[in-house]
């Protein structure tokens, strides 16, 4: 019964768990024990019906999205990393959503200031063929050469 | 709620800096009738001094004022402006924005129509005659004179 108590715990070791002594130990001790005999049969047995029902299910599972499933999921983490950085930042999340309104208003402005895009000369006589000559004071406008393709 | 509200907000100020200001009446203008003539001496009109690099580029030597006149132009109201020869054109503001004027000058006489954008250091030369004995007249406007 002693010895029951020092080698039954050793019954479900693995391979290299146990020194050559208690190897030793543990195989003279089950020779003349039958209690520690039939603790070995439980264990196998046990053992023999864990891996088999965990392969059974193994092989009931099917793996070949596994590896899709898992980018699925480290690219919905990835996405909610970046919603809750800007949940923290909302000003910085505000200003990246106006800043193209931002930037069109400014450039609105910009043409404004400018005088609405150009010069814009725009010059229509029935009776004459006008010039128009841009100077940097402003535009001189001459009325050209009389028109009389209509009358000839 | 409040994030529609900004873009709203963002929304109505781009179109409502995009619509051309046109609620400033009364824009002085300097409109002058100054006559160019190829006879005699060059000599320029002194109060024609600021037209000089304009007129400078013409075949004209002589320049003189023939009339002047100061208004405060109101959109879409024409003002009537006499020739010496007794014709007369119009001009009108059709835009104002900050420092731009669009005009236009119609010359009824030769049937002619001219639509332009100034900005306040800028003024239009125009000549509205043809030219009779070397000499033409032509008509100057300046807006914020």
């Amino acid at each position: 019964m002693k010895d029951c108590a020092r080698y039954a715990p050793m019954l479900g070791a693995r391979e290299g768990e146990l020194d050559a002594a208690e190897r030793a130990g543990l195989t003279g001790h089950l020779a003349g024990c039958a209690a520690c005999q039939a603790r070995l049969a439980d264990l196998s047995a046990l053992r023999g019906m864990v891996g088999e029902a965990l392969g059974r299910e193994a092989s009931r599972r099917d793996f070949t999205d596994f590896a899709d499933q898992v980018m699925a999921r480290v690219e919905r983490r990835r996405a909610g990393a970046i919603r809750s950085f800007f949940r923290r930042h909302r000003v910085l999340a505000v200003g990246t959503a106006l800043a193209p309104t931002l930037a069109a208003a400014a450039l609105v402005v910009y043409l404004q200031l400018r005088g609405g895009g150009g010069p814009g000369i725009e010059v229509v006589s029935e009776d004459y063929a006008p010039m128009v000559i841009d100077t940097d004071e402003g535009p001189l406008i001459l009325l050209g050469d009389r028109d009389d393709s209509e009358g000839t | 709620m409040r994030r529609r509200t900004i873009r709203l907000g963002a929304v109505a100020a781009a179109i409502a800096l995009a619509i051309p200001v046109e609620a400033a009446p009364g824009i002085p203008m300097r409109i002058r009738v100054i006559k160019g003539s190829r006879q005699g001496p060059a000599a320029v009109d002194p109060r024609l001094a600021d037209l000089q690099p304009q007129l400078s580029r013409l075949a004209y030597a002589r320049w003189e004022e023939a009339g002047e006149q100061q208004v405060d132009m109101d959109f879409k109201k024409p003002v009537a402006v006499a020739l010496p020869g007794g014709e007369r054109l119009e001009v009108e503001l059709l835009e104002s924005r900050r420092d731009t004027v669009t005009i236009e000058v119609r010359v009824p006489a030769h049937r002619s129509i001219s639509r332009l954008t100034l900005s306040k250091d800028k003024r239009l030369v125009q000549q509205v005659t043809p030219e009779k004995g070397g000499e033409a007249f032509f008509v100057t406007v300046r807006p914020w004179p």
